[in-house]
């Protein structure tokens, strides 16, 4: 696949990505395993770990004649306490380890393992237990949230999965909203996450991944598509690009989007990240792949196209006539977010003739004061709305009201007043501003905000001539953007006539019977035909 | 580099006889007839069309390069694909000459020229240096503005009601004469005769069969297309006023006042006219770029840069505007038909004598280009 853009490859190519206790992400170098003797394996552990604060090693004795000497290890602050003592502390302390030749599987006579086994299959009541050898897993497990029983004279430990701890509940989504439709959002919790998509697709195709990146943070990363719609092609190519990272940390999706993007230098955004659950679900069942990071509410979705950025989950549930409307709104708004300063500089400084007289007079009367160039003056507003902008989310709550003053009061009114900026300045700029937000995908828009300033610089520098040169070079540069190999403006271009129900319109839910094509592979028929008493009749309604 | 799709030739066929022929008002000479000239014209288009679809479509996996080299024999294949790459970068420069003739005239008076140039011939080599397949994209993106504007013009000149179709008679005053005079062989080789160029990238379409169909349909809608803005043009302006005006089009849409506050239209058509010649001067400045690369292969963006830098220069060749009308339309359209009519001639019964193609000749050798 020529197609997919080359990156240095780390060495860190490990095939456990498929199983959900894969480990790449540790580079292990040297092998300890676990001695026979539990006093050195608890010290090793301890030490490894370097005594911090909240480890804890808890030495016990088991239940029965036979008491044997077990210890448990776990840390503090990302386990599930209640779990903890129900689930191994006190089981442990009550009921005695049966010996080897009472346990079912009498085959293997040989007393090393037995305790372990014994303790697994008849003690613990906890869902997820693996057995562990080496020191190295033992500490993975550990940091990951499990709880270690050590157990003496054995050289196997078991890591029982206990992780918990404090975190945020499931609440609404906050900055994709809808007013009809699901409203609950992902969470910082990569399990929970996958909860709420398996719960919206109750699917046996439904496949998850788990892979490990960051040599410190050792995030899990998840991997969710669905078996026969996703295409099988993008989803080894996101496994490999996925295990080509090789980073320090992860802290939110945006890391890892920055690795696994088709190209570097592009204002526009080839992945798509979502908080709600709905919208990852339709990606899903459209043949696209998502990406969970474990630490952050916003999924990845890919491939994308120019066209989906512009989708809401919205659209969906609401009749298609209204959603067309606002689907063509949005482009709309698009198109002004990055033309309409750019025009108004063009038309002012250059082309005033194409202004009916009446407004051309007015318009001249207003700038009359104006000490600055369109350009300036556009420049000037442009950069002001955006600091406002940032300062609008960077500041504390509290001191939110005294922004929309300064802001709508002191830098509209009174510039205007003060004859530093006509009027007609301050309606383009706030309309563009406004039209920037209607686009139901924050990164998308910021692309917009970029290329509005060089469009601005053409604009004041050559009028129309230097727009349209812009345009045709952010055309060129869009129509070669891939998003894992799929040409960023499909389906205009390349046109795919079959996908373009849902581009600038939305058809009717019935007639969208097949899936885009550009996106997902595997089985093409979506939905089913226009449910019988909706099909067209072919006369006016009788009775 | 990929495959283009049929629908991409089609889309790519409109667009660069589109290009900027609407500016001019071609077959002026003819006086009220000019359109008849077109007509004429564009019929003997189609039969161009169809010569090249012939000769393609004996080779379909053949570019130019291949094409000539099968006909012709190596050395002089190489030789006439050098000519064809002269050609294309002649073809190219006059194009962005016309762009910046253009910008000069209407929208920046002030600008010195080489500044438009220089951008124009930049736009050109980022989309080259992209590549063929994202050229073709980006031509599909451009395709729904220009339609809609175009298709919103003509609503324009009809609801305001300045056509008078007695402006077009009498028709043929002066017999057939003075238009067959008029329309070959100037306007066959502008802009009919220019298809020529698709010979370089129709073999890269995926369905070959289907080929012939798509283009010629597409040549013929366009044509009619063409054959109509001429005639409305002279039914609004007249045949003396069309005759003296250097940018007709721009003079009839002047005159569109709609509902008091669309009066000046001419700006967006500027625009629409930037499209059409930017994609004619690409698409040619491609052309040359694979024919040079097919013949001494090296790399594709190093010719890029070399034949970007011969197109602007060429552009500054002649010294005004009056210069560079005169050589477009007194000895450019005598050269170009050596290589719109002569050469494809010559290949169709070369080929037909060597019965070339008719065998299985299908497939017989990888396209080389990049």
């Amino acid at each position: 696949m020529a197609f997919f853009s080359k990156r240095k490859g780390s060495a860190r190519q490990s095939d456990t990505y498929t199983s959900t206790k894969g480990k790449g992400g540790k580079q292990t170098d040297k092998v300890e395993p676990l001695t026979a003797d539990l006093d050195v394996n608890a010290r090793v552990i301890g030490d490894r770990l370097g005594g911090s604060l909240d480890i804890v090693l808890r030495e016990l004795r088991s239940a029965g004649k036979e008491s044997i000497r077990l210890i448990v290890v776990y840390i503090d602050s990302i386990v599930d306490h209640r779990m903890i003592q129900e689930g191994i502390l006190s089981p442990l302390a009550d009921s005695p380890i049966p010996p080897l030749d009472l346990q079912d599987s009498g085959q293997d006579n040989n007393r090393q393992g037995s305790i372990i086994v014994g303790i697994a299959k008849h003690i613990l009541s906890i869902g997820t237990i693996r057995s562990i050898t080496t020191i190295e897993e033992a500490l993975e497990a550990l940091l990951g949230g499990s709880c270690l029983i050590l157990a003496e004279s054995e050289q196997t430990a078991l890591a029982a999965d206990v992780s918990g701890g404090e975190q945020r509940a499931v609440t609404e989504a906050s900055t994709q909203t809808v007013i009809r439709g699901p409203q609950h959002s992902f969470t910082e919790n990569c399990m929970t996450n996958i909860g709420l998509l398996r719960r919206i697709i109750r699917s046996s195709e439904l496949r998850i991944h788990c892979l490990y990146i960051g040599r410190h943070t050792n995030t899990r990363i998840a991997v969710v598509y669905i078996e026969g719609i996703a295409d099988a092609g993008v989803v080894n190519e996101m496994n490999r690009r996925l295990r080509a990272i090789d980073i320090d940390g992860v802290l939110e999706s945006g890391y890892v989007e920055e690795f696994i993007q088709d190209k570097t230098f592009t204002p526009f955004p080839t992945l798509m990240n979502v908080e709600r659950p709905d919208v990852v679900a339709a990606g899903l069942l459209e043949g696209q792949v998502a990406v969970i990071v474990d630490g952050t509410p916003f999924v990845l979705l890919a491939p994308v196209t120019f066209f989906k950025f512009f989708q809401s989950a919205e659209d969906y549930y609401q009749r298609y006539d209204i959603s067309t409307f606002l689907r063509m709104l949005r482009h709309f708004a698009f198109v002004v977010s990055m033309l309409l300063p750019a025009t108004y500089i063009a038309v002012t400084t250059f082309h005033q003739e194409m202004l009916p007289t009446t407004l051309l007079i007015s318009l001249a009367a207003q700038r009359e004061g104006v000490p600055f160039p369109a350009l300036a003056e556009a420049l000037l507003m442009e950069i002001t709305f955006e600091v406002l902008r940032e300062a609008g989310v960077r500041m504390p709550r509290a001191i939110g009201p005294a922004i929309s003053i300064v802001g709508a009061l002191v830098l509209g009114q009174a510039a205007v007043q003060a004859g530093l900026v006509s009027p007609a300045m301050v309606i383009a700029v706030s309309f563009t501003a406004i039209s920037n937000f209607v686009t139901p995908q924050f990164n998308i828009a910021i692309a917009a905000r970029l290329i509005r300033f060089s469009l601005m610089l053409l604009a004041g520098a050559l009028g129309f001539f230097g727009i349209i040169t812009g345009i045709i070079v952010v055309l060129t540069h869009l129509a070669g953007l891939r998003s894992f190999g799929v040409p960023y403006m499909t389906p205009a271009a390349p046109l795919l006539p079959s996908s373009l129900k849902d581009i600038l319109i939305r058809v009717p839910r019935w007639a969208m019977s097949t899936r885009p094509l550009a996106i997902g592979g595997g089985k093409r028929k979506k939905d089913a035909k226009a449910p019988p008493w909706q099909r067209r009749s072919s006369g006016p309604e009788e009775e | 580099m990929g495959a283009l799709g049929k629908y991409q030739i089609v889309v790519m066929t409109v667009m660069f006889e589109l290009g900027s022929t609407p500016l001019f008002e071609l077959g002026i000479e003819a006086k009220q007839d000019a359109w008849l000239a077109m007509l004429f014209a564009s019929l003997a288009g189609l039969v161009l069309t169809w010569i090249y679809l012939r000769i393609q479509l004996r080779f379909p996996s053949y570019g130019l390069n291949e094409l000539l080299r099968a006909h012709l024999g190596r050395i002089l294949g190489a030789a006439v694909s050098l000519l064809f790459a002269v050609y294309f970068i002649y073809e190219a420069s006059r194009n962005v000459r016309d762009f910046s003739e253009l910008t000069v005239m209407t929208i920046l008076q002030q600008t010195p020229q080489w500044i438009i140039i220089a951008i124009v011939c930049l736009i050109g080599l980022y989309a080259a240096w992209k590549g063929t397949t994202v050229f073709f994209r980006v031509v599909e993106l451009l395709f729904p503005i220009v339609f809609v504007s175009y298709a919103f013009i003509l609503l324009l000149l009809i609801v305001s009601r300045l056509s008078n179709y007695h402006r077009l008679l009498p028709m043929l005053e002066h017999g057939v004469a003075p238009v067959l005079n008029a329309a070959f062989p100037d306007i066959v080789s502008f802009p009919f005769g220019q298809m020529v160029v698709f010979l370089v990238f129709w073999h890269r379409v995926k369905e070959n069969k289907r080929l012939g169909r798509a283009a010629v349909w597409a040549y013929i809608v366009v044509a009619f297309f063409l054959t109509l803005m001429n005639a409305l043009t002279i039914s609004i302006l007249g045949p003396e006023i069309a005759s003296i005006s250097s940018l007709p089009l721009l003079e009839v849409v002047q005159l569109i006042r709609f509902a008091s506050f669309l009066e000046r239209v001419d700006v967006f058509v500027t625009l629409l006219l930037y499209i059409g010649l930017y994609v004619k001067m690409t698409l040619f400045y491609m052309a040359a770029i694979l024919v040079v690369n097919g013949i001494f292969p090296k790399s594709y963006r190093t010719y890029a840069v070399v034949i970007i830098v011969l197109i602007a220069a060429m552009a500054f060749l002649e010294p005004d505007h009056t210069t560079f009308i005169w050589i477009g339309l007194t000895v450019s359209v005598k050269i170009f038909p050596l290589f719109q009519i002569v050469i494809p001639l010559l290949l169709l019964v070369i080929g037909a004598l060597r019965g070339l193609g008719s065998n299985k000749g299908v497939d017989g050798g990888a396209a080389a280009e990049k």
